[in-house]
C-alpha cells in the first residue's frame, strides 16, 4: 500500500516539475527575445564595441592628389598690379571647400600649390591668383609668362590642409596674397550668417587682389572689413582687432610670415578662447620625381637588429635590407603605392618618394622600397 | 596509397598565375547614393563590402606580414608577397569609398569603427606567449582567412559573370572596382588555402574555422544591411528583410541562396582546392580591359 501513492505521484510529480520548467524557460527565451529586439531596435549596432580611434574611412588624401587632371586656362585676368587671375576649365572637377589647394604642374615640371579663391558651386572651373614675386624660386614667373587662355596644365587635388571649421564667429586675416584662401572663407560665412570682421592688410591698394569684392561684401556693416594699405594707413593694428573679437571665435590667418607670428604673439592677451588657424605661403615642396642626383648611396642603421646596411645607388632600402640583413622582411608591389613596406624612422631625413603616406605619417615613417635618405644622409629605422 | 593521394586537394596548374598589385584610383563624383538603379536594398548589400573589407583586408596583410618567415616553398612565397599588395589595394580602394558615402549623408564610422575593432582587437595580436600559444594564434588566423578568401573568390566569380548588373544600369565606375577586385580575388584564389595547407592543412581546424568565419560573415552582413538601410538618409522607413535578398538573387544582382549554400561542402570536401572553381583566364581578361587597372598600368613606370 505504502507503494502505490509512492509510483503514482513520483511521476505527475515529475511532469508537472518538467511543464513548468519548460514555461518558465519558454517564459525567460521570450522576454529575453523581446528585450533583444527592443534593445538591438533602439541601438542596432548593439553589441558591438567601437575601436576608439578609428582607422577605416578616413580616405587618402594622398592618394586624391596621384589623380591628376588635364585643365585649360580659360581666362586670365590682371587682378592687381603683379597678380594675375587664372580660370582653369575642365570635367568632372571633385568639389571643394574653402581653404582647398591644387598642385599645379608647371610646364618646366615644377610642381607648386595655390589656393582655390573662386566659388565652390561653380562647378567646371578652378580659380587660382599668383603674385609675381621677382626673386622667388620661379614657379610664379613661369605662371606669369607662360600660362596663357588655352595653355593645357596639368593639376592635381585638390586638398585641403586649411579647412574651415564650423563656428560662431570668424576674425579673418589676410596679408597680400594670403587672400586667396581667405576669400572664399568670408564667402562662406556671409552666406551662411556666421558673423564676421576681416583684416585685409598690403603694400598699396593698386597691388591688393579682389579688393573691390571684399568692399562689396562689406557694405551693410562698415566696419566688419578694414583695408590697410602700408603706403596710405601705414601697418595693421591687429592688437586692436584682436581685442575686439568675440570670445571663442576662430582666427583665420594667411600672409607672410611676420604677420602670422605678430598674430601668434598677440593672441594670449586676446579674449577667451580664440583659436588660431593659419596657412603659410609655401608649404614645405611637394615630393618631386626622383632627381638622379638623390641616388647615391647612403647607410641605414637598424636600430634593434644593431646593424648597419649600405644601400649603393640605384638599390631600394628595401632590397639593401633584405640582402644583408632581413630576408623575411615584408613587401609587395616595390613602387610606393601597396603600403607593405612602411617602417618607423627614428633620426635622419627622408627623402619620400611614395605616393601614399599622409603628412602625418611622413613624419616618422617611410615606404622602404622607393624613399631614401635625404643627401646621402644616415636613416635610423626601428627593425 | 592511390585512395589516400585522391583524397587530397589537387590544383589545378594552369589556373595559377604570377600576382602583382595595380595602382588603382576611382573618382565616386559621378556615383550616385543608390547606384544600382531603384534597388537600395541590393545596393545596401553590397555596400557592406566597403564596411567589412578595409578593415578585413588590412588584418590579412598584418597577419601574412608575421607568416612570411615561416614559408619555406618559393613560389608560395612569391605568391603570398603578390597577395599582400593586392588585399592592400583592395583594403584602400574600397576606404576610398567611404568618405563618398559620407557626402551623402550616410556616414559610416559607427559601424567601421566597430569593424575596426573585430579585426585589431578581437582577432589582433594577443598578448601570448612566444612559442606555442602564439604560433597557434597565428596558424588559427591563417586558416580563417582561408576560410574567409573561398567567400571572396567565391563573390569575384560571380561579380564577374553578374550580367543583370549591367543590365540594370548599375553606376560603372562601382561595376569596375567590384570587378577589379573581384578577378584579382580570382587570380589569388588558391594563396590562403596552400598556406593554409602548407603550414597545417588540419582538416579539423579547417571545419573550425569555416564555421567561424561563416558564423561572423553572416552576423556582421546582416548587421551591416540593417544599419545602411536605417540609416539611408532618402528612405523614409528602410528596413533590410530576407525577402529582398532571395528577390534580389532570382534577379540575378546577387548570389542566390542556393549557390551559397552549395559553395559550403565545396569547402568541407577533403578534395577541394580554390583553383578547381572559377576561371582565371576570365579575371585576366576583365583586368586587360578594366578602366582602373589598365590606367594602373599606364601610371606604372616600365609596368608590365
Amino acid at each position: 500500500m505504502p507503494r502505490t501513492p509512492r509510483i503514482r505521484k513520483a511521476p505527475t510529480a515529475r511532469t508537472a516539475r518538467a511543464v513548468r520548467t519548460v514555461a518558465v524557460a519558454a517564459a525567460a527565451a521570450l522576454v529575453a527575445r523581446r528585450a533583444l529586439r527592443h534593445r538591438i531596435k533602439a541601438s542596432p549596432l548593439w553589441p558591438m564595441p567601437a575601436l576608439e580611434t578609428p582607422v577605416s574611412g578616413k580616405g587618402r588624401d594622398a592618394q586624391v592628389t596621384t589623380t591628376s587632371r588635364q585643365l585649360t586656362v580659360a581666362e586670365r585676368t590682371e587682378e592687381a598690379a603683379g597678380v594675375v587671375r587664372l580660370r582653369l576649365a575642365g570635367d568632372g572637377l571633385p568639389d571643394w571647400e574653402p581653404g582647398a589647394h591644387i598642385d599645379l604642374v608647371l610646364p618646366s615640371g615644377a610642381i607648386r600649390q595655390y589656393s582655390l579663391c573662386g566659388d565652390p558651386a561653380t562647378p567646371g572651373s578652378y580659380t587660382i591668383a599668383t603674385r609675381l614675386i621677382e626673386d622667388g624660386r620661379g614657379g610664379s614667373r613661369e605662371v606669369h609668362e607662360r600660362l596663357h587662355e588655352g595653355t593645357a596644365v596639368e593639376v592635381r587635388g585638390p586638398r585641403n590642409r586649411f579647412r574651415l571649421d564650423e563656428c560662431h564667429a570668424y576674425v579673418f586675416l589676410a596679408g597680400g596674397i594670403g587672400i586667396t584662401p581667405i576669400l572664399p572663407m568670408v564667402r562662406r560665412a556671409e552666406r551662411e550668417g556666421v558673423p564676421w570682421r576681416l583684416l585685409y592688410a598690403g603694400r598699396s591698394r593698386a597691388s591688393m587682389p579682389f579688393l573691390e569684392e571684399i568692399e562689396k561684401l562689406a557694405a551693410p556693416g562698415a566696419d566688419r572689413v578694414t583695408v590697410v594699405a602700408e603706403d596710405e594707413d601705414g601697418r595693421p593694428d591687429l592688437a586692436a582687432l584682436l581685442a575686439g573679437a568675440p570670445p571663442y571665435a576662430a582666427v583665420y590667418c594667411c600672409g607672410p610670415e611676420p604677420l602670422m607670428d605678430a598674430v601668434a604673439a598677440l593672441l594670449p592677451d586676446a579674449p577667451e578662447g580664440l583659436t588660431l588657424h593659419t596657412e603659410r605661403f609655401a608649404p614645405a615642396a611637394a615630393p618631386s620625381p626622383a632627381p638622379a642626383a638623390d641616388n647615391v648611396p647612403f647607410e641605414v642603421e637598424l636600430h634593434r637588429t644593431g646593424r648597419t646596411v649600405t644601400v649603393p645607388a640605384g638599390t631600394s632600402i628595401l632590397r639593401a635590407i633584405r640582402d644583408q640583413a632581413l630576408p623575411d622582411l615584408p613587401y609587395s608591389c616595390e613602387q610606393g603605392f601597396c603600403g607593405t613596406c612602411q617602417q618607423r624612422v627614428l633620426a635622419g631625413e627622408v627623402a619620400h618618394r611614395d605616393e601614399l603616406l599622409t603628412d602625418a605619417e611622413r613624419d616618422d615613417s617611410l615606404l622602404i622600397c622607393v624613399s631614401r635618405a635625404r643627401d646621402g644622409g644616415r636613416l635610423v629605422l626601428d627593425l | 596509397m592511390s585512395n589516400t593521394a585522391s583524397l587530397r586537394p589537387e590544383p589545378v596548374a594552369s589556373e595559377h598565375i604570377p600576382l602583382k598589385a595595380r595602382n588603382v584610383a576611382f573618382d565616386w563624383a559621378d556615383t550616385p547614393l543608390h547606384w544600382i538603379p531603384g534597388d537600395p536594398a541590393t545596393t545596401h548589400t553590397i555596400n557592406v563590402l566597403h564596411l567589412l573589407l578595409p578593415a578585413g583586408e588590412r588584418w590579412f596583410v598584418h597577419v601574412y606580414k608575421q607568416v612570411l618567415p615561416y614559408v619555406r616553398d618559393a613560389r608560395l612565397r612569391e605568391d603570398v608577397i603578390g597577395f599582400i599588395g593586392q588585399e592592400a589595394m583592395h583594403s584602400q580602394a574600397h576606404d576610398g569609398v567611404l568618405p563618398h558615402l559620407r557626402a551623402q549623408g550616410l556616414d559610416p564610422t559607427p559601424y567601421t569603427a566597430q569593424v575596426d575593432w573585430f579585426f585589431e582587437k578581437l582577432l589582433g595580436d594577443r598578448t601570448l606567449p612566444p612559442g606555442r600559444a602564439r604560433k597557434w594564434w597565428l596558424l588559427e588566423r591563417v586558416a580563417l582567412i582561408a576560410a574567409i578568401e573561398h567567400y571572396t573568390a567565391f563573390l569575384g566569380d560571380w561579380v564577374l559573370n553578374a550580367g543583370a548588373l549591367d543590365a540594370r544600369g548599375a553606376d560603372p565606375t562601382m561595376l569596375d572596382l567590384l570587378r577589379w577586385h573581384g578577378a584579382e580575388e580570382v587570380e589569388h584564389r588558391s594563396v590562403a588555402f596552400d598556406l593554409f595547407v602548407h603550414l597545417d592543412g588540419g582538416y579539423r581546424r579547417r571545419v573550425r574555422t569555416w564555421a567561424t568565419a561563416f558564423t561572423a560573415l553572416v552576423f556582421l552582413w546582416q548587421r551591416g544591411i540593417r544599419f545602411f538601410m536605417e540609416n539611408d538618409p532618402t528612405l523614409i522607413d528602410g528596413k533590410a528583410s530576407f525577402r529582398e535578398f532571395l528577390r534580389a538573387g532570382r534577379q540575378g544582382v546577387l548570389p542566390t541562396a542556393g549557390a551559397m549554400t552549395r559553395s559550403i561542402p565545396q569547402y568541407l570536401s577533403r578534395t577541394y582546392h580554390p583553383s578547381r572553381y572559377g576561371s582565371t583566364a576570365q579575371a585576366a581578361a576583365y583586368l586587360a580591359g578594366s578602366p582602373a587597372a589598365t590606367a594602373a598600368e599606364s601610371r606604372t613606370p616600365g609596368g608590365a
